[in-house]
């Protein structure tokens, strides 16, 4: 049955000055024999409730409202149940073009086909529905500040929380630190530690349940499914024994942070008194005053040596944010008290961010701590029992030497994370060392499995997903997605990390964390309660669906998705778990056998776009060129484009997609069949700084751009006609020249000879 | 081998080359040992602000004085905050600073550079002078009337024995007898100049010991300088120093304390012009120019008599518009120590009393001149006695650096262009 499609032309914003509104009803009433068709005066406000009134009274079933940019209408302004898709008249044509043109009008009505044709063929979405219900309790991996904090904040927003720690005790660093750095004005005075209060706090919260030296043995399932296994560390019961089971709705993972080895340079380990910072620490936490591991005596002078585990490119390079801090603080446990006692802080930089400024001039101001850049080159033994570190390029001096009782390394922080990827490909390199088919496939593997084995035995989460048992790991080893656009977000979808497992961060930095990731669990519960997606498409119901029967389980789709959304049976064939699926559609473009698609998104929808509109003749010298434009950043560009008047090719037709990895090699061997002269995918930057909201959606169609060389090839067409761009929102100006360079190509290589055919 | 040695000659040439560019390996290290209660002392006199320096060079760029290499005052700030005594101690660019706080009022953390060089020098006086105790007491308000009393005593004494002592070394009321002088018969000639020469020589013999240890050090630095720079004449360096002592061309390069290059050029040469007519005075006995007798005290316009008068005005205007300067904009000043306070007040003192003393001589009051003139020499002998114990010993200390700096160019004055605001 044909649904009752209605398309409403907004005559506002100078779009009737600039187009012959006639001409596109016509096309709408006449060319798509639509049994509705209306102009408006505008698509806001009362113009955009008189065309809600309109569908309702009119039982529209698909709407199609050329008018504004889709992004200019408010959320959920629409009825339920009614597939409404809106273009930008305004802003892709008669902002960009020049009014009253024979070229305007084409590209004003072929949009306005496209669209038609696209509401047709789209189907309304159903949200996702679980068959089992949707837990919303969250489990929180790890009981030091953030765990803590993370469980705390959940249980107060009224959402069970089960908190498993591995060590004994919770607390974690926050708890073995004898003072803190001041967290608030005027950063003058170390604070104590408010562990035991939080702790406490915890333990006592009725939503709160507390598993002590457990780890997560199992994780298995989906967002709203996740069921977790919990295992003794062998403390009070044998290791392995099952502690629990039981199924939470999300994951906050807050495994915090070890401490580094400081680089070889330094004498650690080879000389008595020279020790880490978390050592000194814990003596101090023990003893109540600074005493020489040697000896026992009272310490009277220490060299802080700072950087001795990070900002090192053959160590560990990042920084790690609260060793300055920690050593100033320890400078202060020395001097407390102790009127001829001296500190000394060799460092490179100082990194003391925002108000702890006033912290490290307030520790400055003590005559007895001395501060300086320099570069420490040696820590030797003094025949006293004393050590010597010499430093050059020093502020009292190009090299100086001090005496001290004792050296303090500042060790950096490494995350307590594991590499879910590099796991999953050590287990493939052993199955093939054993089963390869041929030498040299074994060889290759085994070399492999000797580079992955020191990820050997380091599960933390043991999820049971088919692309490793943890979340991948990223620069540095941190297991963040993007840690400046979306923070908490990880490659796993209703799994959060939080806290130093995510950055180096200090206890502030952790509690809020742990906060902002609760807040994302929780939202994780929700949506997917309601069949909803969570970031970066929040609310979007549509989800994949598999034409299984026609798989050839080459596994494509299982290994690409960016999210692990798909598992695998035995054979390869992918087993769904729409719960885990952000519908980005890299799936969708991965797919040769095209049996994967969205209800309002699919292969068939996109390539009827594609073929709805007229290409004129060879002779007509109007080319044609397909743009396939990323809706993350390249789309909206487009509408920054036209704010600002620019002039685009008239002969370019945009068709926005989810994500240039959902671009199925299909479209663009249907668009040059079909006579288009060329074929341009812009799409988020790749690359080690990617902006992918999709993570490696971009990448994929530039890696799968060797298929797409391969149909053209065949079609004995030049590679040339198909190019791929990357662009980021703020280089919008840069779109019209990415088209007109394109037109100059498709100029030189001459029309598409299979115009018309 | 003798292929080889064509081989390798050019190599070893090559190698020579290489080295030559690579860089000097470090110094010998020097062992710090920072002296806490140096820090402390240092943070009394004034410097209280010195452990706030981040030591971003803002103070030496900012200054119009410093030199390019080693340039201060960021290496002494260094120095200060880690207690380094000795180098302090013995460093000489200390005495380049004029204290204009130019950097004091641009350093970013509030850090008071400008001050702290102050308090170093006022440490440096006290370092390098000859009984130490005099110096402490210089430096103490308690002390003020220890150090009067001190000096009252010993004119006093001097006139009390002058009798005797005039014995003992031969000279006589007849000595001076051709010379009216009405004072004599209260302060003989023989005794005045005497007692006042003996002063003198004990400050100078006093003050030349850390003038002789501020060249030193001044030398040390200066050769250091890459590349060594050629050193300048001694008598064409003491000729640039006075020219520029003269016309404050330093002074003149500070841009925050403008009102002191006004108020020291008035007292310096307030103090010059008394300086050289006690000096003509003085010298009037053994004068050849002077034909005939010499009367004393002057006439009142006679041209040394007004070259006095004038001078002494310019004086006291001089140290008011400095107190006052010091009064209302402490943050250009820098901070007010009773060092500054003393000195000031004891030019004041000085002066004033000369004048009521000439005062109180026209109308010939009488004993009243007598006791006004002693008070007079107290001040004037005070001055004198603890030059080197005092803020005063600049006049020596400074003369010495600038002509060294002159002699070892490190002078080279960025030019006030570019001293960025």
């Amino acid at each position: 049955m044909e649904e009752k499609i209605g398309v409403f032309i907004c005559t506002g914003y100078g779009i009737a000055e600039a187009l012959d509104i006639e001409a596109l009803c016509k096309v709408a009433t006449e060319e798509f024999k639509a049994p509705f068709c209306q102009t408006v005066d505008s698509c806001e406000g009362q113009g955009l409730e008189s065309i809600i009134e309109d569908i309702k009274a009119n039982h529209l079933e698909k709407v199609v409202i050329a008018g504004i940019s889709a992004r200019r209408y408010p959320d959920a302004a629409f009825p339920e149940g009614i597939i409404v898709e809106k273009f930008a008249l305004r802003e892709h044509v008669v902002w960009c073009q020049p009014p009253n043109e024979e070229d305007t009008q084409m590209l004003a009505e072929d949009y306005l086909r496209m669209y038609i044709t696209k509401v047709q063929k789209m189907k309304v979405t159903v949200a996702f529905q679980s068959e089992e219900p949707i837990d919303k309790s969250i489990l929180v991996v790890g009981g030091g500040i953030t765990g803590i904090t993370a469980a705390l904040e959940s249980a107060r927003a009224g959402y069970d929380v089960r908190l498993v720690e591995k060590s004994d005790k919770l607390g974690g660093w926050l708890a073995r630190q004898f003072k803190l750095v001041p967290t608030k004005p005027p950063y003058r005075e170390l604070e104590k530690s408010d562990a035991p209060e939080l702790i406490a706090e915890v333990e006592g919260n009725p939503r709160i349940q507390v598993y002590k030296s457990a780890v997560t043995s199992s994780i298995k399932g989906a967002p709203g499914l996740f069921d977790v296994t919990l295992t003794s560390t062998g403390n009070g019961r044998p290791a392995g024994d099952i502690v629990d089971k039981f199924r939470v709705g999300a994951i906050v993972q807050a495994t915090g942070w070890q401490a580094t080895e400081p680089r070889d340079t330094l004498p650690w380990g080879r000389l008595d008194d020279v020790v880490r910072n978390v050592d000194l620490e814990e003596s101090i936490l023990k003893h109540g005053r600074v005493i020489r591991p040697s000896d026992g005596k009272e310490v009277k002078s220490i060299a802080f040596i700072q950087c001795g585990g990070s900002r090192d490119k053959k160590h560990h390079s990042y920084c790690s944010s609260i060793c300055c801090l920690t050593s100033l603080k320890q400078a202060m446990y020395l001097r407390d008290g102790a009127e001829d006692a001296k500190a000394y802080i060799f460092y490179e930089f100082i990194r003391t961010p925002g108000q702890y400024e006033d912290f490290y001039r307030r520790v400055q101001e003590d005559p007895g701590i001395f501060l300086t850049r320099s570069n420490v080159t040696n820590v030797v033994r003094d025949p006293d029992g004393s050590l010597i570190v010499t430093a050059a390029d020093t502020m009292p001096g190009r090299n100086i030497e001090v005496k001290v009782d004792m050296v303090v390394l500042a060790a950096g922080m490494k995350p307590t994370a594991a590499d879910g990827e590099a796991i999953r490909a050590l287990k493939d390199a052993r199955v093939t060392v054993e089963k390869g088919e041929s030498e040299a496939q074994r060889k290759t593997a085994a070399e492999k499995v000797e580079e992955l084995s020191q990820h050997e035995g380091t599960e933390i989460l043991n999820l049971e997903y088919r692309q490793g048992p943890d979340l991948p790991a990223l620069e540095y080893g941190f297991p963040d997605s993007h840690f400046i656009c979306f923070p908490y977000e990880s490659r796993r979808t209703g799994i959060y990390p939080a806290g130093c497992v995510r950055q180096p961060m200090d206890g502030i930095g952790s509690r809020e964390d742990a906060a902002g990731a609760a807040l994302k669990a929780i939202q994780c519960v929700e949506m997917t309660s309601r069949g909803e997606a969570v970031h970066p498409r929040s609310g979007d119901k549509s989800y994949p669906e598999f034409f299984l029967q026609r798989c050839t389980q080459c596994k494509r789709c299982t290994e690409e998705c960016p999210f692990g959304v798909l598992n695998e049976d035995e054979k390869g064939t992918p087993l769904p778990n729409p719960t885990r699926c952000r519908r980005c559609g890299i799936c969708l473009g991965a797919c040769p056998e095209r049996i994967v698609s969205f209800r309002d998104y699919s292969v068939d929808i996109i390539a009827s776009m594609i073929k709805s509109i007229p290409i004129p003749d060879e002779f007509d010298e109007k080319p044609r060129v397909l743009a396939l434009l990323c809706e993350n950043d390249a789309f909206p560009a487009l509408d920054v484009v036209g704010q600002h008047r620019l002039n685009i090719n008239p002969f370019v037709r945009v068709i926005p997609v989810r994500c240039l990895g959902s671009v199925n090699v299909v479209w663009i061997s249907e668009a040059v069949s079909a006579g288009y002269d060329g074929v341009i995918l812009i799409g988020c930057k790749y690359g080690d700084d990617y902006q992918c909201h999709f993570i490696t959606g971009s990448e994929l169609a530039d890696t799968r751009g060797e298929n797409v060389r391969d149909k053209l090839q065949k079609m004995a067409l030049e590679n040339e006609r198909v190019e791929l761009h990357q662009l980021e929102i703020a280089e919008y100006e840069r779109l019209p020249k990415i088209f007109d360079d394109f037109m100059k190509v498709i100029d030189k290589y001459g029309m598409n000879p299979f115009k018309g055919m | 081998m003798s292929v080889e040695a064509t081989e390798t000659a050019p190599l070893q040439e090559m190698q020579g080359a290489i080295a030559e560019t690579v860089e000097p390996p470090p110094p010998e290290p020097i062992r710090i040992e920072p002296d806490l209660a140096f820090i402390r002392t240092l943070m009394k006199a004034g410097g209280d602000s010195l452990k706030q320096c981040m030591q971003c060079g803002t103070c030496s760029a900012t200054c119009a004085l410093s030199s390019d290499h080693e340039p201060f005052p960021r290496k002494e700030m260094a120095w200060a905050s880690w207690g380094m005594k000795d180098v302090l101690l013995n460093d000489s660019d200390v005495w380049l600073c004029y204290q204009c706080n130019d950097c004091s009022t641009r350093c970013p953390r509030g850090a008071r550079p400008g001050d702290v060089l102050a308090a170093v020098r006022q440490e440096w006086i006290g370092h390098h002078a000859v009984p130490r105790f005099l110096a402490r007491w210089a430096h103490q308000p308690q002390s003020a009337i220890l150090l009067l009393g001190i000096m009252t005593v010993l004119l006093g004494a001097a006139l009390y024995l002058k009798d005797p002592i005039g014995r003992l070394l031969g000279f006589s009321e007849e000595m001076s007898s051709n010379i009216v002088f009405s004072y004599s018969s209260m302060m003989p000639r023989w005794l005045l100049n005497l007692f006042f020469l003996v002063l003198g020589v004990l400050a100078v013999l006093t003050v030349l010991r850390g003038v002789v240890r501020l060249w030193k050090s001044m030398k040390k630095t200066a050769l250091q300088q890459e590349p060594v720079t050629p050193r300048k004449n001694l008598i064409s360096s003491i000729g640039s120093a006075i020219k520029s002592i003269l016309l404050h061309e330093r002074f003149s390069l500070c841009t925050e304390a403008r009102p002191r290059y006004w108020s020291h050029m008035m007292v310096f040469f307030g103090f010059l012009a008394l300086t050289l007519v006690t000096l003509w005075v003085i010298t009037a006995p053994y004068n050849p120019l002077i034909g005939g007798p010499f009367i004393y005290p002057l006439n009142f316009w006679n041209p040394w008599k007004l070259l006095a008068n004038a001078g002494g005005v310019v004086l006291i205007a001089g140290c008011v518009l400095m107190l006052k300067d010091r009064m209302k904009n402490s943050e250009q000043t820098g901070v007010n120590n009773y060092s500054d306070w003393s000195l000031i007040g004891l030019l004041l003192a000085v002066v004033l009393t000369g004048f009521i003393t000439e005062a109180l001589h026209f109308v010939r009051l009488e004993p009243h001149r007598h006791l006004a003139y002693f008070v007079h020499l107290v001040f004037a002998g005070t001055l004198l006695l603890y030059m080197p114990y005092s803020k005063f010993a600049h006049i020596v200390y400074r003369t010495a650096a600038m002509i060294c700096a002159e002699r070892y160019n490190r002078t080279n004055e960025k030019q006030p262009g570019q001293i960025p605001t």
